[in-house]
């Protein structure tokens, strides 16, 4: 069955947080425009792209909201954390400050969101090797402890995607739960659940580049 | 833009920021944060009346702050803010403000473009009315004439 752009079985939100100036705007242009940002200004308040990808061979629509970084606006995007299936923490490797900070935002997207929720952490501006501050075996020791996966943008954004989606399917994520962050589309028969599919470990779900 | 321009505030949220804000009011002159904050939340309810407390205040921020970045991100809100009530030609006055400073927020830039749509819209639908209500005068007059005719 061949299904248009604009048919897709599930609905995720997904929020993107961390430090100011490590590059969530960019992230959400480069995924869901396809454009590189050379130059992108302080986010005020938040942002909001969508994008529909496909997962197991169902279309999945990401409605992505990009938060501000400034400390002004941290108290008020909180409220964009409820709900969320999936949470993309994003630090700069060319600056440990960002990385020191990522416990406060993991604290923060661990009591904001459900516990099904998958966090991905994101090292960003990997093209700046030459500045790294943090090392690749930290952040990825960091994510171990904490449970948490990654690679590139795009699949950050797949990959938590897919996480999600595997939820669904062992049933370890209720849909029909307030916050689980998931809308299955009401017009849509409800896709048959694949069961060959090897259930997540459970506890903290999360990535790291 | 319609997302972020429907995307309300849960009034948890708002009446928490809220009680920040007066706690402080009572105590003296309110931090910039706590009116902000409280301020940005307004805006985004659902009551016109709220929103236009949400201006205010936001107004009032914008002339005492001396910090750049907090001025900046109160002209965004105070467009976004008149956008959300549709007063558009206010909202298209701090999108100017906004992009004297950075012309190439594209945050700005599509509020500004969703503002000045809206205007154009409210214009066209203005003189439909106007359009229709004399082509009902003329009927009016014309079924006069025909019935003083017979």
């Amino acid at each position: 069955m061949a299904a248009g752009p604009y048919n897709y079985s599930y609905i995720f939100k997904y929020i993107i947080i961390g430090d100011m100036g490590v590059g969530k705007s960019c992230l959400l242009h480069q995924f869901t425009e396809k454009k590189f940002m050379a130059d992108c200004p302080h986010t005020i308040g938040v942002e909001f792209g969508t994008r529909i990808i496909e997962v197991s061979g169902q279309k999945i629509k990401l409605q992505i909201w990009d938060t501000a970084g400034q400390e002004r606006f941290r108290a008020v995007t909180r409220s964009y954390y409820r709900g969320a299936a999936g949470a993309l923490m994003v630090y700069d490797i060319t600056r440990r400050s960002t990385y020191n900070h990522l416990s406060s935002w993991l604290t923060d997207a661990r009591n904001l969101t459900n516990p099904n929720t998958v966090i991905f952490l994101i090292g960003n501006k990997s093209d700046l090797e030459a500045q790294r501050d943090v090392t690749y075996e930290e952040a990825k020791q960091f994510a171990d402890e904490n449970g948490l996966i990654g690679d590139n943008v795009e699949d950050a954004f797949l990959d938590t995607a897919k996480r999600i989606y595997q939820n669904i399917q062992d049933g370890s994520l209720d849909l029909n739960a307030a916050e689980s962050g998931v809308q299955h589309k009401p017009a849509q028969p409800r896709a048959a659940l694949n069961n060959d599919q090897v259930p997540t470990d459970k506890g903290c779900q999360c990535a790291t580049v | 833009m319609e997302i972020i321009l429907n995307d309300t505030v849960d009034p948890k949220d708002l009446r928490n920021f809220r009680h920040q804000y007066e706690d402080q009011c009572g105590r003296g002159v309110p931090s910039e944060k706590a009116q902000f904050e409280y301020a940005i939340c307004l805006v985004r309810s659902k009551p016109e009346m709220d929103v236009k407390h949400g201006i205010a205040l936001l107004e009032d921020l914008c002339k005492r702050t001396h910090d750049s970045d907090t001025k900046r991100d109160c002209l965004y809100y105070l467009a976004l803010g008149n956008t959300r009530i549709k007063f558009y030609e206010a909202a298209l006055r701090y999108c100017d403000a906004f992009l004297k400073i950075e012309p190439q927020n594209h945050q700005v830039r599509d509020l500004q473009m969703h503002a000045k749509k809206k205007l154009r819209n409210e214009g066209l639908t203005g003189m439909a009315i106007v359009g229709g209500a004399a082509l009902a005068i003329g009927g009016l007059i014309g079924m006069g004439v025909a019935m003083a005719k017979k």
